[in-house]
């Protein structure tokens, strides 16, 4: 693995954030804390940038089930990878090994490593909370916190992290108009978040992720419970997104993987196909899978 | 895995057939432009002018038909490149018409009984047995999808255009008499018509190793500097 000269050192695994809470004295802790990733974090997140995602060796299992195997794959900062494969091949379980949420249910476990530029998130007694707010993630389906209004569903992630230096208002105003939700529900911030469309729904959870300000979004088939135009937003909001942000998406949308992504990775039975340049995967793949795959000759 | 798509895959060998048939329908107006043309026979150039519309036509059809199966089914991969590739092939195959229509026109003015000079009227003759060859060749190397044949077709481009060359020279040396110069000038013009169809030939031998390979190389470059009185390029 070819680690980025630009990134942070192993040995400093620690926050070391410049607006974070002060720690607190030693006489409120009874042991010393977990080590957690480090996040960047600067006071103003429109100048924050994604970090890469690299997998080395990833396994992924459910009991004997060997549903990821072998999988080396990077993903470039500041850029969309689209996973593609038919149901079943191991994207989404590959995409959950990410950010750790795989082994949260039970008998699955992964093996192998997955490096957020050179720290290894998989490293024995990192705090696995500070690993899911450096690589966030939206789902299938958008589920808001059905009891809590629009501000408070995007300012949940913020309390249980605890918001740093910027007031939370201005952090939730941020993150919905970095999702390109503010100018919908600026006028009802205190209604109910499951009272929005389903598109906006979508919309509030991509407002929830970015307001913790990850490096890394993960994004499991984003777009399949919305219509088509509601879809379109979500695409054009990750274009927009990426500047600040690594993307990564699973998606069984061909056209949108075309649309959106950078570089498309093709997976099948659980092991990585082919992975290139979106243009290439789509107009002159090299695997033959891949082209009876993408041409819709199977799947 | 189930294979699916039949019925796209049936209608992409549909549109390919159709294409692909317009360069029949160019080699029968060739043979016909030929003829009209050694014959001095306006009847018949004034039918293969009339009959254009055909080839007209299946540009027409071909071209809706490639829209409507990107728009309906959004080909990739070398369902794309085909679909791109035959977009161009067909625009090859109404401008290898329009060739044939332009020969044809040239016929009226040449007159019952005009000064012949063989070494033209024998180089025409054997450009226009050239470009039909070329134009076989063209459809199939693009139906057997073989890049060595297309490399073969445009080597036979080169004949050709030496040829070409030829009758330009000797047309410059036809003489001070009008009447034989005006018919020497009438064959440099279908020369440069006959010279075209074979550029078209190669432009769709192209297209076919584009879909093999994904991608676009040029066989035969016209943009390279020749000079018209020797060589065997351009």
């Amino acid at each position: 693995m070819t680690a980025d000269p630009n990134s942070v050192s192993q040995e400093s695994i620690t926050v070391t954030t410049p607006d974070a809470n002060p720690p607190l004295p030693d006489s409120a802790t009874s042991s010393a804390p977990a080590p957690t990733v480090q996040t960047e974090a600067p006071s103003d997140p429109t100048t924050t940038t994604g970090r890469a995602v690299t997998l080395s060796g990833l396994h992924a299992y459910y009991g004997t089930q060997h549903a990821v195997k072998g999988v080396d794959l990077a993903f470039s900062a500041n850029k969309v990878t689209a996973i593609i494969g038919p149901s079943g091949c191991g994207k989404s379980t590959m995409v959950r090994c990410i950010n750790r949420m795989h082994e949260e249910i039970p008998g699955a476990r992964a093996e192998g490593h997955v490096l957020l530029d050179d720290q290894d998130v998989y490293a024995p007694g990192l705090d696995v909370v500070s690993v899911r707010r450096a690589i966030g993630m939206v789902f299938q389906k958008p589920n808001p916190f059905p009891t809590m209004s629009i501000f408070d569903n995007v300012a949940a992630g913020l309390r249980l992290t605890g918001s740093r230096g910027t007031p939370l208002k201005e952090r939730v105003e941020r993150s919905l108009v970095g999702a390109g939700l503010w100018d919908e529900v600026k006028d009802r911030l205190h209604s109910p978040g499951a009272g929005l469309s389903g598109g906006q729904q979508q919309r509030l959870c991509i407002a929830r992720t970015i307001a913790v300000e990850p490096d890394v979004i993960l994004m499991d088939e984003p777009c399949s419970a919305l219509d088509p135009i509601a879809t379109l937003r979500v695409e054009e909001l990750i274009s927009e997104l990426k500047s600040r942000y690594t993307i990564v998406i699973v998606t069984h949308n061909m056209q949108q993987a075309g649309r959106v992504a950078d570089s498309t990775a093709f997976m099948l039975n659980g092991e990585l196909v082919e992975f290139g340049p979106t243009s290439q995967i789509f107009t002159n793949p090299t695997d033959e899978r891949t082209e009876q795959y993408v041409s819709g000759r199977f799947g | 895995m189930s294979e699916t798509r039949q019925a796209y895959q049936e209608e992409m060998e549909r549109i390919e057939a159709s294409a692909l048939g317009g360069l029949d329908m160019v080699v029968e107006s060739l043979d016909r432009a030929m003829m009209a043309l050694a014959g001095r026979d306006a009847r018949l150039a004034a039918l293969v002018i009339a009959d254009d519309d055909r080839i007209d036509g299946r540009y027409l059809e071909v071209h809706q038909s490639i829209l409507t199966l990107i728009a309906r089914e959004a080909p990739v991969a070398t369902d794309l490149r085909l679909a791109a590739a035959l977009l161009h092939t067909i625009r090859h195959v109404e401008r290898m018409g329009d060739q044939c229509v332009n020969i044809c026109k040239l016929v009226p003015l040449l007159g019952h009984a005009p000064p012949v000079v063989d070494e033209i009227a024998e180089r025409i003759q054997e450009m226009g047995r050239l470009a039909r060859v070329q134009t076989e060749g063209a459809k199939r190397c693009f139906t057997t999808r073989s890049v060595e044949l297309a490399e073969v077709v445009a080597a036979e481009d080169a004949v050709i255009n030496r040829l070409n060359r030829d009758i330009f020279q000797l047309a410059l040396e036809a003489g001070t008499d009008f009447d034989t110069r005006e018919w020497a000038t009438c064959m440099m013009l279908v020369a440069r018509c006959l010279e075209r169809v074979g550029d078209n030939a190669v432009d769709i031998c192209e297209q076919a190793a584009f879909v093999v390979t994904g991608l676009f190389r040029e066989l035969s470059d016209a943009s390279r500097p020749v000079s018209l009185r020797s060589g065997d390029e351009g």
